[in-house]
C-alpha cells in the first residue's frame, strides 16, 4: 500500500520544482510552464488529502476542479498578455518587461 | 421716490457682471450695458433729486452689525450734498462712457474696460449713498481698486502697470490713516453715522487723532500733498479714466469726504487747520508745476490736485458753499478738459504741447469747447469756474488769514497762466505736427459739447441772477454769500494778468527776469518723488536685499537641504524597486520560507 | 502491482517536471510538461479519481497544452537555443526551493504521514463529485463559468491587434 507521505513528497517535489522554475525563468512562456506544474503538485496535494481523510466528502477533489479552471483561465489570460507585450517589445524575456523601473 | 437710492448704486454693479461674465460674447454690446445701466442711474438721480426737494430723507436698507454696542446699518443717505454728488457723478459718468464708446473702440479689451468702468461707478455711487463711515470705507476701497485696474489697463505699458500700482499703494497710505480714524472712533465707543458724527464723544486729544487721520484718507485719495505724487503718473491710463477719476469723480471723494464729515471737522479746529493748510501747499506747488509741464494730460493732472487743494482750503476755512460747489463746477470742466485733451491726443497721437499747434483751424469742436472749458478752469465770468471761485475768494477772505489769501491769489494767477500757456500753444500757432489731424467722430465731440454746457452755464446756479440757488440747496450755514463785486474784479484781474502773461511769454516771446532755481524745482516738481525714493524707496529695497539674502541663505537652503537628504534617501533606497518582477518573486518566495521557517520555529518552540 | 505502477509513474513525473523546467529549448519544455501532465492523471487515477484523471487530460493536455504550442509558435524567435533562459538569480532561486522543500519534509516527517495508509473503499467516485458540485459548491461552480468567461473576453480584448 501506498502512504499518504509519498503522495505529500510527490507534490511538494513537483512544488518545489515549479518553484524553481518560476524563480529562474526568464522566458515568460516557460515562467507560466512552471506555474502549471506548481499548481498540478497542489492539485495532487489536495486529492491526495480527500482520499486519506475525506471517506464521503467530495471537497478536495471539487477544490481540484476549481483549481484546472482558475487555472485555464489564468494561463490563458497569461499566454494573451505575453503575445501582447511580444508584439509591442518584441520579446518574451520578463527581464525585458521592464516598464515599470524606476 | 427717494426710496430708489441704492438701485442707483446696484444698477452700474449689474453691468459690472454681465461686463465680466459675458463681456468675450457680448463684444460691442457691453459698452451700451454700461453706458445703458448708467442712464438709468441718471435718471434715477433726477428722481431722487426731486424726491428729496419733496421732503424724502435717508432711510436704512437693513441692519448690519453692532460694533462697540453701536448699532451699524446698511443704510443711504439723502441730503443735498449727496444729491448733488449723485447727479454730477451719474451725468459726467454716462458722458465720459458715451465718449470712451469712440475713444476706446479697437482695444483688444473693450468690454473689460467697461465692467471695470461700471464697477467703478458702483462703488463710487456707494460711496456717495453710504450713510456711514465703515460702508463708505467699502465703496473707497472699491474706488481705489478701481482707479488701480484702470489706470494699469493698459498693463503691456511698463509705465502703465508701474503707475497703477503707484497709485494704489500712495493711496492705501492713506486709506490706512482713514481705517486708524474709523476704528478709534469705534473703540471709543462713537457711531459712525453720519447725522451723529458731529457730537463725538471720547477725549479731546484721542478724536481730534481720529479726526486728522480721516483727513489723511481724503489727502490720499485726493492727491493732496505730500500724497499727489501718483496722480500726475497715474495719467498712464486711458484719457477717459484721467476724466472719470482722477478728475470729476473719484479724486473728488476726498474733498467729499471732508464736506461729508463738515460738522466733526468744525469741532476740531486742529484738524480743520491742517486741511487748510495741505489745501493751500498743495494747490500753490502744484499750480507751479502745471506752469512748466508739457505733457496735456500732466498739466491738467496737476491742475486737478491744484483744485482740489483750493477745495481743501476753501473747507479749511469755513467755506463749505465755496468748497461744495466748486467741486461740482470742477467735475464738469475738468472732465471736459480731459476728454478733449483725449480728443486731441486721440487726433494727434502725441501728448506734448510744445509738438501740437494750429489745431484751432483742424479741429474746431475740439477746440472751441476745450477753450470753454479753460476759461471756466481760469475764472472768467460767466463760466461756471469764475462763480465757484468766487465764493473761495470771500470765504478765504472772511477767515482773515493773509497767507491763505495771497496763497489764493497766486495760485488763482498762475492757474489762469497755465491753462493760457496750454492752449496758446497747443491750439494756436503754426502746427508743429509732422502728419495731418482731423477732428473726432461725433460720439467723442457729442459729450464734449454737452460737458461744455455745463461748463458755461452751470455756474449760473450760484449767481445773483438765479438768488443762490445753490447756495439755498447746499443748505449753508457760513455767512459769505452772494455775489461780492470788488472780489469778483480782484479774480478776474488776477485769471486775466495771468493769460497776459502766458500771452506775453507764448506769443510775444517775452523774457521775463525768472528765479532760475525756483523754475528748476517746480520742473523737478519740487524733488517729492526723489525724496521718497530716498526716504522710503531705498532703504526698503535695501531691507528687501537683505531678507532677499536670509531667504536665500537660510529658509531656502533649509528647504533645499531637506529636499536633498529625501532625495539621497530615495537614491540608497531606489535600487530595491527594480521593477523587474523576477526579482520581486524572488523576494516574495524567499519571504514566505522565512514565514515557514518562522511558523515550524514556533510550533517546535525552537524560538 | 498498483504500487510499482505508482512508483513508476511518479518517478518519471519528477523527471519529466524537472527535464521541462531545465531543458533549453521551450518547445521541448512544452512537450516534457504535457508528459508530467499526463503522469499526473495517472496519479490521480490511483486516487480513485478517475473523473479528475479524465478532466486533467482533457482541460491540460487536450486544451491548455495546445494554447502553449500555439504561443511558443507565434513568439518563434526565442525558440533559438543561442539565447539564455535562464535569469541571473538561478542560485538564489535554487536555494530558496530548496528551503521550502526542507520545510515541507520536515512537515512531513512530523506528521508521520508515512505511517497512514488507504482507507478502505472506493472514494466518493463520480456520483459524490457530481452532488457536491451542483449542491454545496454550487455557487462557487457558478463564479468559476463567470470567471472564464471573463478570462474569455479579456483574452480577446488584449489579444486584438489595435489598428
Amino acid at each position: 500500500m501506498i502512504p499518504l507521505g509519498h503522495y505529500v513528497l510527490l507534490s511538494a517535489f513537483l512544488f518545489c520544482v515549479g518553484l524553481f522554475g518560476v524563480l529562474t525563468q526568464r522566458n515568460a512562456i516557460r515562467f507560466l510552464i512552471s506555474i502549471e506544474i506548481m499548481l498540478n503538485g497542489a492539485n495532487i496535494n489536495l486529492v491526495a488529502f480527500n482520499r486519506y481523510f475525506g471517506a464521503s466528502d467530495a471537497t478536495g477533489q471539487v477544490f481540484a476542479l476549481f483549481v484546472i479552471g482558475v487555472a485555464a483561465a489564468a494561463s490563458v489570460v497569461g499566454l494573451v498578455l505575453v503575445i501582447a507585450v511580444y508584439r509591442l517589445r518584441k520579446s518574451v524575456f520578463i527581464d525585458d518587461f521592464n516598464l515599470l523601473k524606476w | 421716490m427717494v426710496k430708489l437710492a441704492h438701485w442707483i448704486s446696484v444698477l452700474p454693479f449689474m453691468a459690472f457682471w454681465l461686463n465680466i461674465m459675458f463681456g468675450r460674447k457680448l463684444g460691442k454690446l457691453s459698452a451700451f450695458i454700461s453706458v445703458g445701466t448708467s442712464v438709468m442711474a441718471a435718471l434715477l438721480a433726477v428722481l431722487v433729486c426731486m424726491g428729496f426737494m419733496a421732503g424724502g430723507s435717508s432711510y436704512a436698507l437693513t441692519g448690519w452689525l453692532t460694533v462697540n454696542g453701536q448699532p451699524i446699518t446698511l443704510g443711504i443717505i439723502i441730503d443735498s450734498l449727496t444729491v448733488m454728488m449723485l447727479l454730477v457723478v451719474t451725468i459726467v459718468g454716462t458722458l465720459i462712457q458715451i465718449y470712451s464708446i469712440g475713444y476706446m473702440s479697437g482695444d483688444p479689451r473693450y468690454s473689460r474696460f467697461f465692467a471695470y468702468i461700471s464697477l467703478f461707478m458702483a462703488s463710487m455711487l456707494g460711496l456717495l449713498l453710504a450713510d456711514n463711515l465703515l460702508l463708505l470705507y467699502i465703496f473707497w476701497e472699491g474706488v481705489g481698486l478701481c482707479s488701480c485696474l484702470l489706470v494699469a489697463f493698459w498693463y503691456e505699458k511698463p509705465a502703465a502697470a508701474a503707475a497703477g500700482v503707484k497709485a494704489f499703494v500712495t493711496t492705501r497710505v492713506g486709506d490706512t490713516g482713514l481705517l486708524l480714524g474709523i476704528l478709534i472712533l469705534l473703540s471709543l465707543g462713537n457711531t459712525l453715522h453720519f447725522a451723529d458724527m458731529a457730537s463725538v464723544k471720547g477725549p479731546e486729544s484721542l478724536v481730534a487723532l481720529a479726526a486728522v487721520l480721516i483727513f489723511l484718507g481724503a489727502m490720499g485719495k485726493s492727491a493732496q500733498f505730500p500724497l499727489h505724487t501718483w496722480l500726475p503718473d497715474a495719467m498712464e491710463g486711458p484719457t477717459a479714466v484721467s476724466a472719470l477719476i482722477h478728475a470729476a469723480t473719484m479724486v473728488a471723494a476726498g474733498v467729499y469726504l471732508v464736506a461729508r464729515l463738515y460738522g466733526f471737522f468744525l469741532a476740531h479746529p486742529l484738524a480743520l487747520q491742517m486741511v487748510a493748510c495741505v489745501g493751500m501747499i498743495s494747490a500753490l506747488m502744484a499750480a507751479s508745476i502745471a506752469c512748466v509741464t508739457n505733457d496735456i494730460k500732466r498739466i491738467l493732472a496737476y491742475s486737478t490736485i491744484s483744485q482740489l487743494g483750493l477745495m481743501m482750503l476753501a473747507l479749511g476755512t469755513g467755506g463749505y458753499t465755496g468748497g461744495t460747489f466748486h467741486l461740482m463746477t470742477h467735475a464738469f470742466f475738468k472732465a471736459l478738459l480731459f476728454l478733449g485733451a483725449g480728443s486731441v491726443i486721440h487726433a494727434a497721437h502725441t501728448q506734448d504741447i510744445r509738438a501740437m499747434g494750429g489745431l484751432f483751424t483742424k479741429m474746431k469742436m475740439t477746440s472751441v469747447t476745450f477753450i470753454i472749458g479753460a476759461l471756466a478752469l481760469a475764472g472768467i465770468m460767466p463760466f461756471s469756474g469764475f462763480w465757484s471761485k468766487d465764493e473761495i475768494f470771500c470765504a478765504v477772505w472772511h477767515h482773515g488769514n493773509m497767507w491763505f489769501f495771497a496763497a489764493l491769489i497766486a495760485t488763482s494767477f498762475m492757474t489762469a497762466f497755465y491753462m493760457a500757456r496750454l492752449v496758446l500753444l497747443a491750439f494756436f500757432g503754426a502746427s508743429r505736427l509732422e502728419k495731418d489731424v482731423h477732428e473726432s467722430p461725433l460720439v467723442m465731440t457729442g459729450p464734449l459739447v454737452v460737458l461744455a454746457a455745463f461748463s458755461a452755464g452751470l455756474g449760473l446756479l450760484g449767481s445773483p441772477w438765479c438768488h443762490g440757488a445753490f447756495q439755498h440747496f447746499i443748505q449753508a450755514k457760513d455767512e459769505a454769500i452772494g455775489l461780492n463785486v470788488p472780489m469778483a474784479i480782484c479774480s478776474t484781474m488776477v485769471s486775466l494778468s495771468g493769460i497776459m502773461g502766458a500771452y506775453m511769454i507764448v506769443v510775444r516771446n517775452v523774457k521775463f527776469p525768472t528765479w532760475t532755481w525756483l523754475k528748476k524745482m517746480a520742473v523737478n516738481k519740487y524733488y517729492v518723488d526723489e525724496l521718497y525714493e530716498v526716504v522710503f524707496v531705498r532703504p526698503f529695497q535695501r531691507i528687501c536685499v537683505v531678507s532677499a539674502v536670509f531667504d536665500g541663505a537660510c529658509i531656502d537652503r533649509a528647504v533645499n537641504d531637506v529636499g536633498r537628504v529625501v532625495g539621497a534617501c530615495g537614491q540608497a533606497v531606489r535600487r530595491i524597486q527594480t521593477g523587474m518582477i523576477d526579482r520581486y518573486l524572488l523576494v516574495q518566495a524567499g519571504g514566505v520560507l522565512m514565514l515557514l521557517v518562522f511558523i515550524l520555529g514556533k510550533v517546535c518552540r525552537i524560538f | 502491482m498498483t504500487e510499482t505502477v505508482f512508483y513508476i509513474i511518479a518517478v518519471s513525473l519528477c523527471v519529466f517536471a524537472v527535464l521541462s523546467v531545465t531543458v533549453k529549448d521551450v518547445f521541448h519544455s512544452a512537450v516534457w510538461l504535457a508528459l508530467a501532465l499526463l503522469s499526473v492523471a495517472g496519479i490521480f487515477l490511483s486516487l480513485d479519481a478517475a473523473f479528475l484523471g479524465v478532466i486533467q487530460v482533457l482541460v491540460y493536455v487536450g486544451g491548455i497544452m495546445t494554447l502553449f504550442i500555439f504561443a511558443i509558435k507565434l513568439t518563434a524567435r526565442i525558440g533559438d537555443r543561442s539565447i539564455r533562459q535562464v535569469s541571473q538569480q538561478s542560485v538564489c532561486g535554487g536555494i530558496v526551493s530548496a528551503g521550502i522543500f526542507g520545510v515541507f519534509l520536515i512537515i512531513i516527517y512530523a506528521n508521520q504521514w508515512n505511517d497512514m495508509m488507504l482507507p478502505p473503499g472506493q472514494g466518493i467516485g463520480l456520483n459524490g463529485l457530481g452532488k457536491a458540485l451542483l449542491t454545496t459548491y454550487a455557487l462557487p461552480f457558478e463564479f468559476i463559468s463567470v470567471l472564464l468567461l471573463a478570462a474569455l473576453v479579456g483574452a480577446i480584448v488584449i489579444g486584438k491587434v489595435k489598428q
